[in-house]
């Protein structure tokens, strides 16, 4: 965590050190492409690879948590309305609201109250996901595969996952793409990132960052969001076959 | 063999059994069909046998030992396991499916893989042209007989069916059933066959099971005696008024002593020889002639056989005994 602490806080202090220069800087037009260049391996790309650390570790977090409990959902089907109940209040919840309540329960500034909101945020998308995916195995295809001597974990692993991954991954594109636009106000609570370009650039009137912040969370959840189909594509090869021969 | 010993199943929260004492025995080698109207327990009765429903009373041996002498994965291993909806798995190839069980009996994957051609040719598909696809981009046809080739992969003696026809029009299903019957006089399974069609179980089996309602066993007899000697009205109404009719079905007409063709052949309708007395007595009276002209496939003029006759189809549907198959 500590070493995840530091690009922020680098970030913040170039931030007030620019703060005296952004009056010549508005001369120079919207965008300020001179000192996008100059600045830009120092203090964006920072930026956005803390950006996508924040997001990667809380989705990974999240999926850790939601096929679990997806699972045990779908099995015990009692489990389904506490659990939608309980992720389904956490996703209600303003992100900002969530960020205070995070410091107002002892969490510090930084990265980890950052990581849990954005955690709490992607459960209610990914528990759904997991149990619709789940429900829409055939059972025809689960009694085979009984039938034929497979062991539950056998049919799990084997049969019901790998046919319930479309769906999954549709459940991963949404919470990717809510966790990005989520990520932006943790920088508030200090997760850094792109949230950092975004608010200071607002705040002091130079759009060059605030642009070059809006953009790359922009181009971040396009790519985020490619990337997962792409996935889903070669992992499911089976699911995109159109129907040939007859 | 695979017998039933006072077998009772009822299913949890219900008080009548779907499933009442029900005790036969069905021999190495044999086709026996479990048929009955829909909700008679033929489906639970078969799913005893490899334990994916466990009865709640008497036992069910195989080859003289108990079912429940092993886990229930082991047992299913060792059972052949088609049903209607076919439950191929989306996301496997075709030669995958099939390897399923000799995949968990731990094969190695030449040998799954020479298993899954070879199969795949049993039951009339081009390996080269079939093994990669995937279950979606077959025919209805196709994934049935797919279900058929991965229920026999890994030999298993015994094989259960539910409906494994079902889902197909009666042309295809026609093909199926008599596609597995020619594969069956090789392979010798014991066959247990759920159907709720009277017709494909007289079809199809070497004897019959007819249950009626609350899982009672009617009869249990061959499908000759079912049609000839019903043992009670229940049987005979389920069997049908045409069941004279469907006793002509179970005759070919190449196993009939035949009459010799004399005088002018010409005008005769051809009568090939693979058809059933039922084919025959239609095609006959369709042409409005008193007797047929037997030829044998692929010689439609000429190399006849002999004469078949409206009365010899009478005498053998009154009861004149011929040998079957
Ligand atoms: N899991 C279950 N729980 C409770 N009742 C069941 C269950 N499975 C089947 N039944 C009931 O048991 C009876 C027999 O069902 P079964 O599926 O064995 O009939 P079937 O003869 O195969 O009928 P069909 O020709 O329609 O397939 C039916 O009345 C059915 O409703
Ligand atoms: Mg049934």
């Amino acid at each position: 965590m500590d070493s995840a602490d530091d690009p922020p806080t680098s970030t913040l202090a170039f931030l007030f050190q620019a703060e005296f220069a952004s009056e010549e800087q508005q001369q120079k037009g919207f965008i300020d492409w001179e000192w996008l260049g100059e600045n830009f391996t120092e203090d964006v790309v920072p930026a956005f690879l803390q950006h996508i650390y924040l997001c990667a570790v809380a989705l990974a977090i999240a999926l850790a948590i939601s096929l679990p409990l997806g699972i045990l959902a779908a099995r015990y089907r009692g489990l389904y309305g506490p659990f939608t109940a309980i992720t389904g209040f956490f996703y209600t919840i303003p992100s900002f609201a969530m960020f205070i309540f995070l410091l107002a329960i002892g969490f510090s500034v930084g990265v980890t109250p950052a990581i849990i909101a954005l955690v709490l945020y992607s459960l209610l998308i990914l528990i759904r996901n997991v149990v619709t995916g789940l429900d829409s195995v055939p059972p025809e295809t689960k009694d085979a595969a009984r039938g034929m001597g497979l062991t539950d974990r056998q049919i799990l692993w084997r049969v019901e996952l790998p046919l319930a991954l479309p769906v999954i991954v549709a459940g991963m594109r949404i919470a990717v793409v809510t966790v990005i636009g989520i990520a932006v106000i943790a920088s508030y609570i200090g997760g850094g990132g792109l949230g950092t370009l975004i608010f200071s650039g607002i705040t002091r009137n130079f759009p060059t960052l605030y642009v070059t912040g809006a953009v790359l969370a922009t181009l971040l959840a396009i790519s985020a969001d490619l990337l997962f189909v792409r996935t889903e594509r070669l992992l499911s090869p089976w699911a995109h076959r159109t129907r040939g021969a007859r | 063999m695979i017998e039933f010993k006072g077998v009772s199943k009822t299913y949890p929260g219900m008080d009548t059994p779907v499933v009442r004492d029900l005790s036969f025995t069905i021999e190495d080698g044999e086709i026996c069909v479990l048929v009955g109207p829909s909700g008679c327990g033929k489906t639970t009765s078969m799913r005893m046998i490899n334990r994916l429903i466990e009865p709640t009373e008497g036992e069910i041996l195989i080859d003289g030992q108990d079912n429940t002498s092993m886990s229930g994965t082991q047992l299913r291993r060792k059972i052949g396991y088609a049903i209607q909806q076919t439950g191929l798995f989306p996301h496997r190839t075709i030669a995958d499916n099939i390897g399923t069980v000799p995949g968990l009996l731990g094969w190695d994957k030449a040998r799954i893989a020479s298993r899954a051609d070879e199969l795949l040719d049993l039951v009339g598909l081009a390996p080269d042209q079939y093994r990669d696809r995937y279950p979606a981009e077959l025919s209805g046809g196709q994934q049935q007989r797919v279900g058929v080739a991965r229920a026999l992969a890994a030999d298993p003696p015994v094989m259960l069916m539910d409906e494994p026809f079902g889902a197909v029009d009666p042309i295809t299903r026609d093909r199926l059933q008599n596609e597995f019957l020619h594969i069956q006089e090789d392979i010798k399974k014991t066959i247990v066959f759920v159907t709720h069609d009277i017709d494909e179980g007289i079809k199809m089996g070497d004897k019959i099971a007819i249950l009626k309602e609350g899982g009672i066993l009617a009869q249990y007899d061959t499908p000759e005696n079912i049609l000839v000697k019903p043992a009670s009205e229940f049987v005979q109404s389920f069997v049908g008024g045409d069941r004279v009719l469907k006793r002509l079905s179970l005759t070919r007409v190449g196993d009939v002593d035949l009459e010799p063709a004399n005088g002018n052949g010409n005008a005769l309708p051809r009568i090939n020889a693979e058809w059933t007395l039922r084919d025959a007595l239609s095609e006959i009276i369709g042409a409005g002639a008193d007797r047929g002209l037997v030829v044998t496939d692929g010689e439609s003029n000429g190399g006849s056989r002999g004469a078949i006759t409206l009365d010899s189809i009478r005498k053998i549907s009154h009861g004149a005994v011929v040998p079957r198959g």
